[in-house]
């Protein structure tokens, strides 16, 4: 399996084969013949008015698909929803990039996507919070706000009109994370929803799991509102303090266990949830499994296994 | 399913390297037999009515060919595992076996055990290679067995006894060769049985007859292991031996490590190495070199003697006599050594007749004989037989087996008898066996290639735009009397411009032998026709020799033709190649068209013709030689036969006519033009034939006779060479064809290559003084020319090339085995022409002229030109060296009588009497005396 | 030398129209985007693929299609003799731009402007068809890195020894001499990519073997198809609702 390289007991692997059975015969019902590989014919009933999508090319008047991946039909549009792939932005997505280069007013971004992102100065609040044109004093203190190698939560803004895509970090909730893990993931296992920032609040702990597969776990920080922000000289000062602070143990351990959760369901290929990292992470507790036994091949059964439990059970509630 | 075969090899460079190979077990590999219901019996070859089927193990197909090639031994499972191993120790036995299993005859069938899912065996740990092998065979066995069930009886057959013991055990039914062959009840069979060498306690019987006891009398070859490492230091030299043909005490071994010869002297320093065979060889102290050859000459003069042969006709198959002029005092330079191993046999098997020996007493038992081969080059052969008296006057057929080094001669079986000594038929069958020359008719699968006969030109030919037709034309064709396979014509025409057109038009065989047909296949391994002094051999088959391709007189045939312009010089103009048909007016011999050119009165179209030919050839001659090409000379002799009882009548010397260099020069001409042609389009894979240049050693020889008679030859270059033969004109008029002679026996054998092997200054034609030539004219007697014919054509666009041209090694295997049958065909012809003078002598002692060719301790060998003879003249008894009444001055090349009486030089002309005796039975000799 | 026998076998006990095992496996190297190990018998060649990604290079950016860029290497245990093999030498440098080309006929490249596809393959263990099994396992890598594709490009090779036609020559047979054919096509399109051979052949013969070659390519065809789509369908049921 993908980059499961354990070694697996007999009893183990015969454990592990059942669950993955089971999970297979659990989806198997739902889009059997959905599944298309490349250069396969899509079956579109002879509608005349259908819609080309992604993954898809007509070749001789058929649809052919150009991934492998799932078909997927919107009303009249037909497109392949590719599994294993980079990410393809969409506009509101949230992500999470690594700064690989600061720029003249710009910072790029790496993203999991075929170019860089780039993020304006212009595009991001100032730390004073103070909306106003960007002078060159700015310009030359933006390494103060983001450094190469640091990790930033933003979001897609869209692409420009040279193919450039640029981010926005408009938020206070966006911004430079600190204190935590950056885990990559295939961005097909993170399913867009309404929220993607969690606060785990019985570890103490933050998930922002980005839309292109980059996800953070991090010790929890309250994010301030902009009233607050008005009173910069005095926070400032407790700021600095807060910093200097040191992250509990717990809070680190927690942080590495949610991470390792993360770590076998994307290695099983699962798609990851909050609800079912902190499934994963209370079982753990409960076993009283060391965070590092949680990268051990037993833990990987057991998980496979409690999902294949979760699914027949989701399934059989429908 | 899939096994991985992994094993150890060491490189060339002497680097151990892991090689992992794939193995595919099959279930789809038959057992051949037809009354198997499980398998596809489509490829069934077994007998249906087979009650015994016979599994041999290696051992026996490598010792007991001969008996498995009895039609008595059949329903024999060759397994690909006996394949394997017989391949690699004997591709020889190999041959022969592959050739039974696809005789249709034989009902031989190779299971392919190594590759079936339920007979393949894995190497066990602490298991040999051999004991593996011997267990694939016995697992066969037993696969067999219950496959085929009770209904048929599988037998083993082994002469390992513990594969024996083993085989038992596992309940599978095993014998030995002897047992099995006396269970068959024919005692004849039993003489083709190879004894094993280590329990034949009754050969000291044998041995006793020697004066030689049972001691040890060559020493010990070293193991492999320290031969490989020895060679590997540079101590050790790896080399073919051969012995040389004249004197089998003596053999040479070329080994590329010292880029030199190494002579090896006298039996035991050639310890138990046969002709032919790889050996690794140590070097003697310098020092010893000289006194090891005379203690070699020494030993071994009792058994040394010279036959009367026909005079060599070039370098290859001339006696090596080392040049011992000069060397007396000096260090010998050529190094001398001993063998020390063997690295592969060249056995096989050999012709020739037993040592007369009395009758044993007792009818029937088994009698040890002496076996001496017709081969000089092959020592005696101890071999046991049944029926000595059947043998003794006959010519058989003899194979090595084994040589320990406890016997002074070989072991061997019988193979079959051939006919009796003397007679006619079987020496001449003793000289194509010899030669390795397929003379059986041709099978049937090769006569279906044939055009339906009567053949004549169809309409179809004569509107093939590739064919031009030149019926209109006055062609001709001019050929030894009596000559069959006409595949020359020429034609020769005035145009208006004044200049000449010439065409050269060869028999279109390959219009008739189509590549990868039976046909060409036979043609191709055959090579060349032999010619014999009482029979041909052919290429083809008779009815496209002698009547398809054959461009006879007033019929219309198909050629492949060569037509230059040519000015009246000589000068070509241009040059056309085109497959055309032409209607040959005139079949000419030399002497008529020799006496046409002569006789002044005739004035015939066909007779100026001639003549303007005549003229252009001597022109183009000239310009060769003066290019640098060489005017050899040969001794060819010519018999008349008796057409009743083949008896030779009359022998004499070959007359060359200016008819004869005509038609040559027009030949030649063809020859460098196509190979021209074909190198042009076929740079890597053209077949060409090439003259290498004589080296300055081999020209030796030439140059101190010469000296002797003082004639200072040039031999920079074959221009100097020439002219330097030109001016050797002495007082009688053969003075200078014999020094031609002499010259001639210097060079190589010019040999075919393919053109990619070399590089372009190698193509070289020595003797012609071309840039390169090939052969293009005699495609119904030479496979070369078919070659050729097939390359011109495709450089046309006539026709596509074979595919065999797209792969050089295999041309390159091709073009061996042409030089190969060439030599070979050559070889017999001589054989045969040495044959027939004894024949022609044996009732007619007769004096004649002799020229002395060199002197020699005892004697002198001369060169009788008349009958094309050369051979030892012997002025004192032999073993009485010194001290006679002769002095022997090498360095002069003279010898005198003690009391200055007589002194002989080289060259000179001495009057001898020739006579057949019979020194030893069955072995019938000229013997040349100084009258 | 005998290639294959009267009985119709091959050295290693196939018949002349048959393919070695074929066995590949897709993710093998879980930090590329796409990867995958194909084998043809006891050759085996790793490939990953990393991108579409920036291209590293800008003045090598091309503004209307991607970078595609191939690198290949033979490791250094591949062959039977441990060499030291220098890097970027004249046959690595050869293959590398065959299969480039090759994989660049089929990957749509227009869709992804402005980045760079990297394509990696080693030579894990050589025996014959490397080139070959380079172009199947570049193409099940590129395919796991959902980099869309005209159609997938399957490659095997064929020689002509002993006057048969040989599909898919193993080291032994590759280094007889003889001619060796390596097609590339595109099955479904039913095109040809790919066509190398170094030898002569006569005209009729050569199309007897890329023809053969050609049903070879068809047989790694509906092999790879037969992975992709086992690996499609597991990760989609493995991905859950």
């Amino acid at each position: 399996m993908r980059g499961l390289q354990l070694s697996l007991s007999k009893g183990q692997k015969l454990r592990l084969e059942r669950a993955l059975e089971k999970l297979e015969s659990l989806s198997s019902k739902s889009n059997s013949d959905a599944s298309v590989k490349v250069a396969d014919d899509i079956a579109v009933n002879n509608e005349d008015a259908i819609l080309k999508g992604h993954g898809t090319i007509e070749l001789d008047g058929r649809l052919v698909a150009t991934l492998c991946g799932v078909v997927e039909r919107v009303n009249k549009l037909v497109y392949v929803r590719s599994l294993r792939a980079r990410y393809k932005p969409e506009i509101g997505d949230i992500i999470i990039g690594r700064v690989i280069e600061v720029a003249p007013k710009r910072w790029r971004l790496e993203i999991n996507f075929s170019q860089d992102a780039v993020l304006m100065l212009s595009s991001m609040n100032l730390p004073d919070g103070i909306q106003r044109r960007r002078t060159a004093v700015d310009e030359l203190n933006m390494r103060s706000i983001f450094e190469e190698n640091d990790v930033i939560c933003a979001e897609v803004r869209g692409f420009q009109h040279d193919g450039c895509l640029h981010l926005q970090a408009r938020s206070q909730k966006y911004g430079k994370l600190k204190r935590g893990q950056l885990l990559t993931i295939p961005p097909y296992l993170v399913k867009k929803r309404k929220q993607h920032f969690h606060h785990l609040d019985q570890y103490g702990i933050d998930l922002i799991l980005g839309c292109n597969g980059f996800v953070w776990v991090g010790e929890h920080v309250e994010v301030r509102d902009e009233m607050v922000e008005d009173l910069p000289n005095k926070s400032e000062q407790e700021n600095e303090e807060v910093e200097e602070t040191y992250t509990p143990l717990d809070t680190r351990e927690n942080i590495c266990r949610a991470a390792n959760a993360v770590r076998v369901m994307s290695t099983l290929g699962f798609m990851i949830t909050v609800e079912v990292v902190t499934e994963i992470v209370s079982l753990s507790r409960s076993l009283n499994l060391d965070t590092h036994e949680m990268l051990g091949a037993e833990f990987y059964v057991l998980v496979a296994e409690k999902e294949a439990e979760r699914r027949s059970l989701l399934k059989r509630r429908k | 399913m899939l096994q991985s075969k992994s094993f150890v090899k060491k490189t060339k460079q002497g680097r151990v390297v892991k090689v992992v190979r794939e193995h595919y077990l099959r279930d789809d590999i038959y057992c051949g037999a037809p009354l198997c219901k499980v398998c596809d019996v489509a490829a069934s070859r077994l007998s249906s009515t087979a009650s015994t089927i016979l599994v041999v193990d290696t051992n026996v197909v490598l010792h007991q060919i001969d008996l498995l090639e009895n039609p008595a031994i059949d329903d024999v499972v060759v397994l690909s595992v006996v394949l394997e191993e017989v391949k690699n120790k004997n591709l020889g036995v190999y041959n022969r076996l592959r050739a039974l299993c696809s005789n249709s005859q034989r009902r031989f069938f190779v299971f392919s055990n190594e590759y079936h899912k339920d007979t393949y065996v894995k190497i066990e740990t602490g298991e040999s290679p051999n004991d593996r092998n011997d267990r694939a065979i016995r697992v066969a066995a037993q696969w067999y067995q219950n496959h085929l069930g009770s209904a048929v009886r599988v037998l083993l057959i082994t002469n390992d006894r513990d594969n024996k013991k083993k085989a038992v055990t596992d309940g599978i039914l095993a014998e030995t060769v002897e047992s099995y062959v006396k269970s068959l009840g024919q005692p004849a069979l039993l003489d083709l049985i190879v004894q094993p060498p280590s329990d034949d306690v009754t050969m000291e019987d044998a041995e006793d007859l020697r004066p030689s006891k049972r001691k040890t009398i060559y020493p010990e070859h070293k193991p492999m292991s320290e031969i490989t490492s020895g060679l590997h230091r540079g101590i050790y030299h790896q080399g073919k031996l051969r012995v040389n043909r004249y004197n089998p005490f003596e053999a040479y071994v070329g080994s590329e490590s010292i880029g030199d010869e190494i002579i090896v002297y006298g039996r035991t320093n050639m310890n138990r190495a046969f002709d032919g065979d790889i050996v690794a060889v140590e070097l003697l102290p310098q020092d010893r070199w000289q006194e090891e050859k005379s203690l070699a000459i020494a030993n071994d003069e009792d058994e040394e003697e010279d036959d009367v042969h026909l005079a060599p006709s070039s370098a290859d198959d001339a006696p090596r006599v080392p040049s011992s002029a000069g060397d007396k005092n000096a260090m010998p330079t050529r190094p001398s050594g001993r063998v020390i191993g063997i690295i592969k046999r060249n056995w096989h098997s050999y012709c020739g007749s037993l040592d007369p020996m009395p009758m044993p007493a007792g009818e029937g038992g088994i009698a040890h004989a002496l076996f001496v081969s017709k081969d000089r080059r092959i020592p005696k052969i101890r071999m046991q037989t049944r029926q000595l008296g059947n043998l003794l006057d006959k010519r058989i057929i003899v194979a090595v087996d084994s040589w320990d080094r406890l016997s002074r001669h070989p072991s061997g079986h019988y193979v079959r008898t051939i006919g009796e000594i003397g007679d006619r038929d079987t020496e001449s069958e003793v000289v194509l066996i010899e030669n390795d020359i397929d003379a059986r008719p041709f099978s049937s699968q090769v006569l279906a290639c044939l055009p339906p006969l009567p053949w004549s030109v169809s309409a179809e030919d004569i509107s093939n735009p590739i064919r031009q037709d030149l019926r209109h034309l006055r062609v001709f064709s001019v050929d030894p009397p009596g000559c069959k396979d006409i595949d020359d014509a020429l034609h020769c025409m005035l145009l208006p411009s004044g200049h000449f057109e010439v065409g050269v038009h060869i028999a279109d065989v390959t219009n008739f032998v189509h590549p990868g047909t039976p046909l060409d296949d036979e043609a191709a391994t055959r090579g060349t026709s032999v010619y014999l002094v009482e029979r041909r051999i052919d290429m083809l088959p008779k009815p496209l020799t002698e009547d398809v391709c054959s461009l006879r007189s007033d019929v219309e045939r198909l050629t492949f033709s060569v037509i230059w312009e040519m000015t009246p010089e000589a000068e070509i103009i241009s040059t056309r190649y085109t497959k055309a048909i032409i209607k040959s007016c005139a079949a000419l011999s030399y002497v008529e068209a020799q006496a046409r050119m002569d006789d002044s009165r005739l004035m015939d179209p066909l007779t100026t013709d001639l003549r303007n030919m005549n003229v252009l050839a001597k022109i183009m001659r000239q310009k060769r030689i003066e290019r640098g090409a060489l005017t050899l000379a040969s001794a060819e002799v010519k018999f008349q036969i008796d057409t009743e009882t083949h008896d030779p009548l009359d022998i004499g010397m070959y007359q060359i006519r200016e008819a004869n260099q005509m038609i040559e020069e027009f030949m030649l001409a063809a020859n460098i033009s196509v190979a021209k042609k074909i190198l042009e389009h076929f740079p890597p894979t053209s077949l060409l034939r090439r003259h290498p240049s004589p080296t300055k050693e081999m020209l030796e020889p030439l140059i101190q006779t010469a000296a002797a008679v003082g004639l200072c030859l040039d031999v920079t270059s074959s221009k100097a060479l020439a002219d330097s033969l030109d001016r050797a004109v002495g007082e009688d008029p053969y003075f200078n064809k014999l020094i031609r002679i002499l010259a001639t026996r210097c060079m190589t054998q010019a040999v075919y290559f393919c053109s990619g092997d070399l590089s372009p200054p190698e193509f070289c034609h020595y003797g012609l003084a071309a840039p390169v030539y090939t052969h293009f004219t005699s495609p119904i007697r030479r496979y070369a020319d078919v070659i050729v014919h097939r390359l011109l054509a495709a450089s046309l666009g006539i026709c596509r090339l074979p595919d065999i041209f797209q792969e050089r090694p295999r041309l390159t295997s091709i073009a061996d085995n042409l030089n190969y049958r060439h030599k070979n065909a050559q070889m017999a012809s001589r054989a045969s022409v040495e044959l027939h003078t004894l024949i022609y002598f044996r009732n007619r002692p007769t004096d004649t002229e002799a020229r002395i060719l060199k002197i020699r301790s005892n004697g002198f060998i001369v060169f009788v030109p008349k009958y094309g003879i050369e051979g030892p003249v012997h002025l004192m008894a032999r073993g009485q060296k010194e001290g006679g009444k002769w002095i022997v001055d090498e360095q002069q090349q003279k010898i005198k009588k003690i009391d200055g009486q007589d002194s002989y030089g080289v060259l000179q002309t001495v009057r001898i009497h020739m006579e057949v005796v019979e020194p030893q039975p069955n072995r019938p000799k000229l013997q040349l005396t100084l009258i | 030398m005998e290639y294959v026998n009267p009985e119709g076998l091959r050295l290693d006990g196939r018949r002349p129209m048959e393919m070695r095992q074929l066995r590949a496996e897709i993710g093998v190297i879980s930090k590329a985007d796409g990867s995958a190990v194909f084998e043809m018998g006891n050759t085996k060649v790793i490939a990953a693929v990393y991108g579409p990604r920036e291209v590293q290079n800008r003045s090598q950016q091309l503004n209307d299609q991607a970078l595609v860029r191939c690198e290949y290497s033979m490791a250094n245990f591949s062959t039977g003799d441990r060499m030291r093999k220098p890097k970027g030498d004249r046959r690595s440098t050869e293959i590398s731009l065959v299969i480039r080309q090759t994989m660049e006929a089929c990957i749509l490249t227009h869709l992804m402007p402005r980045s760079q596809i990297d394509i990696f393959v080693q030579v894990l263990q050589a025996d014959g068809g490397t080139r070959s099994a380079c172009i199947n396992a570049a193409t099940l890598a590129l395919a796991d890195a959902g980099i869309p594709m005209r159609d997938l490009v399957t490659s095997c090779s064929s020689g002509f020894l002993n006057g048969t036609p040989l599909l898919d020559l193993n080291y032994l047979e590759d280094s007889a001499g003889g001619a060796d054919v390596t097609v590339g096509i595109l099955p479904k399109l039913d095109k040809v990519t790919l066509l190398q051979m170094d030898a002569k052949l006569q005209m009729d013969t050569f199309e007897n073997v890329m023809q053969l070659a050609i049903e070879g390519c068809k047989a790694v065809a509906s092999y790879i198809r037969e992975i992709l789509l086992e690996n499609t369908k597991q990760l989609e049921s493995r991905r859950g609702i």
